[in-house]
């Protein structure tokens, strides 16, 4: 476990040091800030607008953030060569890919929480200080990119960087369309495509289980219930990402 | 290694039989809640609602502020495609339906020129409010429903309508404004004994409308009649 966490702390240690990330913040952080200028609608409009477009910027960057951290976690050690004398010393590979798990996961977390942070503090300037709802949206958007995070890293063990952000990307895209494909293997009379749609719909990840935004700022509830089995959902998907990014780091020749 | 990497497909396998599981819970509370992100059947719509993906709302609020836009300089006929597309990008959106309703029905009304022209809007308006209605997230709330029930009261002058959707109003979490509305309307449509009871919910149970509730319920005893 030791082994584990100095793997994690140095990966987040070396991503703070990258400019990119902080570009990337910044640019959330202006984008939350911009939505403070729709101060011409009536209240409740403006309100709607700032959540909107506060949470689609905290989802937004933070996936580039996540998918950034993420490829570069473990590319980088092998491009620079440093990986050799890391697996010399006596860390198991298990250890370097759950080590960089953890790291990448402390780089969403503090970039997440500054975002979020800047949000809530938005909203009670606006005297509507953040409500349930607002935390429970951000606690899925942040399991949503923890869950970008790893699939991430999961592919960066045996793909180039180049098509691992082609992939992250449009995994990204796919996973928030998944929901719209359940409608139609609803319909579907065909035995055979319907299992094999069905079984495609189990294997990419959705995404958008973790999209709640559009109905909390509108004022529809979300249960708790619907939030434990999406987090649940997030929890599964990242042991198999896992499991996968540890199978072909264990079978690649470093 | 050959036997370790069975042992990572069997996990892999087992977790995704997991996911499946907790898919299935997930989709059932997507029903439950209303949460279900549905596919739109229009052609043009479809492909609208796959590029957007996850930010349909973004959307939704540039449109907004392009509706805002048109309404202040007055091109209040270019405003309705706009709401019929934030309509169907956010439709739990609920100032949509009541923003659009009252602008065919009001502003659109006082616009056009000839009593059929004007019955077309009022129409159109109601038609709007009623389509906002069919979704099931708006149905279990007031705004619609005193929506319908101020245009048919104040705008048509249909006073059974406006009872009907009044009453519905009141089942729901609502400001006081409704309760005071609908015992109007209880007058208009001639129930007074509605109407006097109504009076006294409101006299009872909200202060800011003591004075007015207990001239209402003594006009309505003594004259038969309150509303001006």
């Amino acid at each position: 476990m030791k082994r584990m966490w100095l793997v994690g702390l140095n990966t987040f240690r070396e991503s703070i040091r990258k400019k990119t990330l902080y570009i990337i913040l910044i640019f959330a952080l202006i984008v939350i800030g911009a939505s403070k200028l729709f101060s011409f609608l009536t209240a409740e409009e403006e309100l709607k607008m700032i959540k909107d477009v506060s949470f689609s910027a905290i989802e937004f960057f933070g996936a580039l953030i996540a998918i950034f951290g993420a490829l570069y976690a473990v590319s980088a050690e092998i491009e620079r060569r440093t990986i050799y004398t890391l697996l010399t010393k006596p860390i198991r590979r298990s250890d370097f890919v759950i080590g960089k798990f953890f790291g990448v996961s402390m780089i969403i977390f503090v970039n997440f929480v500054l975002a979020a942070a800047f949000f809530i503090g938005l909203l009670i300037f606006k005297k509507s200080p953040p409500d349930i709802q607002v935390f429970k949206t951000l606690l899925l958007i942040f399991f949503e990119l923890i869950l970008i995070g790893s699939i991430t890293l999961a592919l960066s063990t045996f793909t180039s960087d180049a098509f691992n952000i082609i992939c992250s990307f449009f995994l990204y895209i796919v996973g928030h369309l998944t929901s719209y494909g359940k409608e139609l293997i609803e319909r579907m009379e065909n035995i055979v495509m319907k299992g094999l749609t069905d079984m495609l719909y189990t294997l990419v990840p959705n995404y958008e289980n973790f999209n709640i935004r559009d109905k909390i700022v509108v004022g529809l509830d979300v249960s708790w219930s619907y939030v434990g089995w999406t987090v649940l959902y997030g929890i599964l998907y990242m042991c198999i990402a896992l499991y996968i990014a540890l199978y072909f780091f264990e079978k690649r020749e470093v | 290694m050959r036997k370790k990497g069975y042992r990572y497909f069997v996990i892999i396998v087992i977790l995704f039989v997991g996911i499946h599981l907790v898919q299935i819970q997930i989709d059932y509370r997507k029903k439950l809640e209303n949460l279900e992100t549905a596919l739109v059947l229009l052609p043009g719509q479809m492909a609208g609602s796959l590029v957007l993906g996850g930010f349909k709302g973004l959307a939704a609020d540039l449109l907004w502020l392009q509706m805002e836009s048109y309404w202040h300089s007055g091109q209040h006929y270019k405003i309705l495609p706009l709401l019929e597309a934030i309509a169907w990008l956010q439709p739990s959106y609920i100032l949509v339906w009541t923003i659009g309703g009252w602008h065919m029905a009001y502003n659109i009304y006082a616009e056009v020129k000839t009593e059929e022209e004007k019955q077309y809007w009022y129409e159109q308006g109601i038609k709007f409010l009623k389509k906002g209605l069919s979704y099931p997230f708006n149905a279990n709330k007031y705004d619609i429903y005193f929506e319908l029930g101020w245009t048919y009261y104040h705008k048509g002058k249909d006073y059974p309508n406006a009872v009907k959707y009044l009453e519905k109003a009141t089942k729901y979490p609502h400001p006081d404004y409704v309760d005071d509305v609908l015992a109007h309307a209880y007058e208009k449509n001639g129930q007074i004994d509605k109407a006097i009871k109504q009076w006294e919910f409101v006299r009872d149970n909200y202060t800011a409308f003591f004075d007015i509730a207990t001239r209402m319920i003594n006009d309505l005893k003594t004259k038969g009649k309150a509303t001006p």
